[in-house]
């Protein structure tokens, strides 16, 4: 082994700087959220006659946007792994519709038992995930194309088994306490949540398949030149976000106590926004699964937390207002993500290549 | 004689540290064909862009019709009558030929009535001009590549050029389709244009040019009348006196034959009929020009294109290698020639370029060790002596020589049984190039079989132990490391010199 005279000086450059983790995106994200509930805790929270508080800064409040946001943080945990790859999943509230009236009819036509059905429910979520992950690895075609395809595909199914009509409700009291009510101190299914939440950010941040979904992410054909399995790799992410989007859609079944067709619809929209608020980028190859958290928490407290206000309670108007200040948050988020890179291009570059 | 069309006067072109031209002076008459030869490398393209208005020189002055040039833009360059042809045309393939005709060649303003009769009659005026049997109304998409470049010629043709540069135009042509293209060159000779010809094919050369300027390492090395030179004094000229470059000495005994490979084709990339033999400890260089089938056959190698035909032997056991995990998993690496987009990826750090083929071995449980994949880091860079900021510093922050040291440390990590490196020293500067080929030298001294594919001729013949020599798909001969180069470049050439 020939060990040169110019050996380079190595391990010196400390693993992390703390002044470059305070300004992470997802150390910026966390001021934001912090900022926003502090906003709502002050705003939001009155007295009412009796002397009782009311409104944003009542723990009652804080579980129910917990519990309100479950459904499509494990939607924003599906997606992240997929816009990791530089992929698209439009599908996955769709399939949450489509699961959930499955799941239902299982139950109540099949003569189901509840973990039985859910067992084949979450089944059918992968397995559509795997039409998904066919078309898009073998087929080669792009995602976003079929999975506006299956988008349609999935919700339609759902509309056509219920004739647009059918509601199975009347689940019994054991099933429902996944949805509406408290285990050790926290909404059920915020357990469940978590669970995957700490699942996909171990496979992402933690073995060898988080690092080939990067891979692919970022080049594509330099992945399939290092002799990762690219295919395998992508198909991976569709079927586990249909495996994820099948949870999604018994918890929203759990929550509500009903499945019906239209359960979910727009999700994904939301779910993407939440991904990409948190720091992931669109082109792939970077993100991280405590951004998606992050990006799911703004979302979520500030639909909740503009319904406590009482200028938007008046004009009853928390809809549109948490629609149109979310779309604000993440065009901000996105601009203040590019804004250092343009501002250390302006400044000579510190890491000039040496030749 | 009057003023040459056009001359360049001690034209210098820098990209970064590449001096590409360093001071070519070249003329074009009217009604000459002029031929530019040279290596790879040597020049020829950039000359091209230049002249194209492309790239703007650093030095130098350009005289078209007896006019300086102060400032070349393509606009300008296409205003003054220049057109050039390239290998792959550059057309519209949804619209027919008499809309890529008229796209080409109308003014644009921005009332203009669109006259498809007058548009259709000028397409088949100017294809009937070439001699091509092309429908104007043909969508271009139908057309094979060389019909193509057809319509490129009718369009030069129709926009009056006065320099038409054709970029290798035989390259994908059949022998009916080279005699079309020689008669229409005649004809552009007749009438008056200037011709500047670019080709590898020595007896095309000869067939068409007037007048042939030799470029080699971006300085012209003569200007001849085709009637005073032969094809060994063309040689001599582009490959020119051995550099003066020490390359690490062979010293090698070869062991066990480690790859061979028995009539192996491929249908898609065009590689036929190969056989060769690599064994332990050795260098097999792979030498020829651009477009000889080199980079096609790694790619057989590694499982990116799968052999249609033969039999390819690793160690005595016949392979199917049908995706790069199996070539990997055989003990195949491979270093490919594009180095920024398949080589390393740019965005990611170091060490997880280097454990990037090794995940399997590495994390045997798919369960990340950064301990071990640090470790295992460290060890490459100094071994290879990367320099870097260190092994979390980005790939894309390196020079090319170093990015090149840590691609092959991706490969090393495998721990393969026979190495492929697809121009291992392309782009990289005079230094690290020394330090590779050190690298290269000692792993053949532990015993890996190496296959080096190289357009640098003193280097393909610096450094290996055999040279298997690739022209048009296939191995054409294969010689001894150390060969006179005149040897070499004549079987790369195709020419029995």
């Amino acid at each position: 082994m020939s060990t040169s005279s110019q050996a380079p000086a190595i391990s010196k450059v400390p693993r992390r700087d703390w002044r470059a983790l305070l300004t992470r995106h997802e150390m910026l994200l966390l001021y934001v959220l912090i900022a926003e509930w502090l906003f709502f805790y002050f705003a939001g929270t009155s007295t009412n006659r009796r002397g009782v508080v009311v409104g944003f800064g009542t723990w009652d409040r804080q579980f129910d946007i917990l519990r309100h946001s479950c459904e499509i943080g494990l939607l924003a945990l599906a997606l992240t792994p997929v816009i990791i790859t530089a992929g698209i999943d439009l599908s996955v509230g769709s399939l949450l519709g489509l699961c959930a009236i499955l799941f239902g009819k299982l139950w109540h036509d099949g003569g189901l038992t509840i973990p039985v059905a859910m067992g084949i429910t979450l089944g059918i979520g992968a397995l559509a995930g795997a039409l998904n992950a066919v078309l898009i690895t073998m087929l080669r075609l792009p995602p976003l194309i079929v999975t506006l395809g299956t988008y349609s595909l999935f919700r339609g199914l759902a509309e056509a088994i219920t004739r647009g009509s059918i509601t199975y409700t009347d689940f019994p009291d054991n099933f429902l306490f996944i949805g509406q009510e408290r285990w050790l101190g926290l909404p059920t299914q915020a357990w469940i949540f978590l669970s995957v939440a700490l699942a996909v950010g171990l496979l992402l941040h933690r073995t060898t398949f988080g690092r080939a979904f990067r891979a692919i992410g970022l080049a594509p054909e330099g992945a399939r030149y290092a002799g990762l399995p690219v295919e395998r790799r992508l198909a991976l992410v569709y079927v586990l976000a249909g495996l994820i989007a099948a949870i999604a859609a018994i918890i929203y079944t759990a929550r509500l106590g009903q499945a019906k067709a239209d359960a979910g619809s727009g999700y994904e929209l939301f779910a993407i926004t939440a991904v990409v608020l948190g720091g992931t980028s669109i082109f792939g190859g970077t993100g991280t699964i405590p951004g998606t958290l992050l990006g799911v928490a703004a979302i979520a407290v500030l639909k909740n937390g503009l319904a406590c206000l009482p200028v938007v309670m008046r004009l009853n108007a928390a809809e549109e207002m948490s629609g149109l200040l979310t779309g604000a948050l993440l065009l901000v988020a996105l601009s203040a993500s590019v804004l250092p890179k343009i501002l250390s291009n302006l400044r000579p570059r510190r890491h000039t290549s040496t030749a | 004689m009057s003023s040459p069309l056009l001359a360049l006067r001690q034209v210098v072109k820098n990209y970064g540290g590449v001096r590409a031209l360093r001071g070519v002076d070249f003329d074009l008459r009217a009604g000459e064909v002029h031929a530019l030869l040279g290596e790879n490398g040597a020049g020829k393209s950039t000359l091209i862009k230049i002249v194209t208005g492309a790239h703007a020189p650093d030095g130098g002055t350009i005289t078209i019709a007896g006019q300086l040039i102060a400032e070349l833009t393509p606009a300008i360059s296409r205003s003054l009558g220049i057109a050039c042809i390239y290998q792959q045309p550059a057309l519209f393939p949804d619209l027919t030929v008499a809309e890529n005709l008229a796209l080409r060649l109308d003014a644009t303003t921005v009332h203009a009535r669109v006259d498809w009769t007058a548009r259709r009659a000028r397409a088949t005026a100017l294809l009937a001009r070439i001699g091509a049997a092309i429908s104007p109304d043909a969508e271009v998409r139908s057309l094979s590549m060389p019909e193509q470049q057809l319509v490129e010629i009718a369009c030069a043709l129709g926009s009056g050029a006065r320099i038409v540069i054709m970029d290798e135009p035989t390259a994908s042509l059949t022998q009916k389709e080279q005699h079309l293209l020689y008669a229409v060159v005649h004809d552009l000779r007749k009438n008056g244009v200037g011709v500047i010809y670019i080709s590898h094919r020595l007896e095309e050369i000869f067939a068409l040019a007037d007048r042939v300027t030799v470029l080699r390492d971006g300085q012209s090395v003569g200007t001849h009348a085709l009637a005073d030179i032969n094809e060994a004094g063309l040689i001599r000229l582009m490959v020119g006196r051995e550099v003066a470059q020490v390359y690490p000495a062979a010293q090698s005994a070869p062991g066990a034959t480690v790859l061979s490979l028995q009539g192996v084709g491929c249908n898609a990339s065009g590689v036929h009929d190969v056989s060769f033999e690599v064994r332990a400890g050795e260098i097999f260089g792979l030498g020829g020009l651009v477009g000889a089938g080199r980079t096609e056959l790694a790619r057989i190698l590694f499982g990116l294109t799968p052999a249609d035909y033969g039999q390819i032997k690793l160690a005595g056991e016949t392979l199917e290698l049908s995706s790069p995990q199996e070539a990997v998993s055989h003990g195949i690496a491979y270093v490919p020639e594009d180095r920024r987009r398949h080589g390393v990826v740019l965005e990611l750090p170091l060490e997880q370029n280097i454990t990037m083929a090794i995940h399997r071995r590495l994390f045997p449980t798919t369960w990340l060790s950064f301990n071990a994949e640090r470790a295992l880091a460290l060890d490459y860079i100094r071994d290879l002596a990367v320099k870097c900021a260190g092994p979390d510093a980005p790939g894309g922050s390196l020079s090319g020589g170093n990015q090149q040291k840590v691609a092959l440390a991706r490969w090393l990590a495998t721990r393969p049984k026979l190495l492929i490196l697809d121009e291992p020293t392309q782009g990289v500067d005079i230094g690290a190039k020394t330090e590779i080929h050190k690298i290269i030298r000692r792993l053949a001294h532990e015993g890996l079989a190496v296959i080096l594919i190289s357009s640098d001729l003193p280097e393909v013949i610096g450094m290996s132990d055999r040279i298997g020599v690739m022209a048009h798909g296939t191995l054409r001969a294969i010689l001894p490391g150390g060969s006179d180069p005149h040897t070499v470049m004549a079987a790369a050439l195709g020419t029995a010199a």
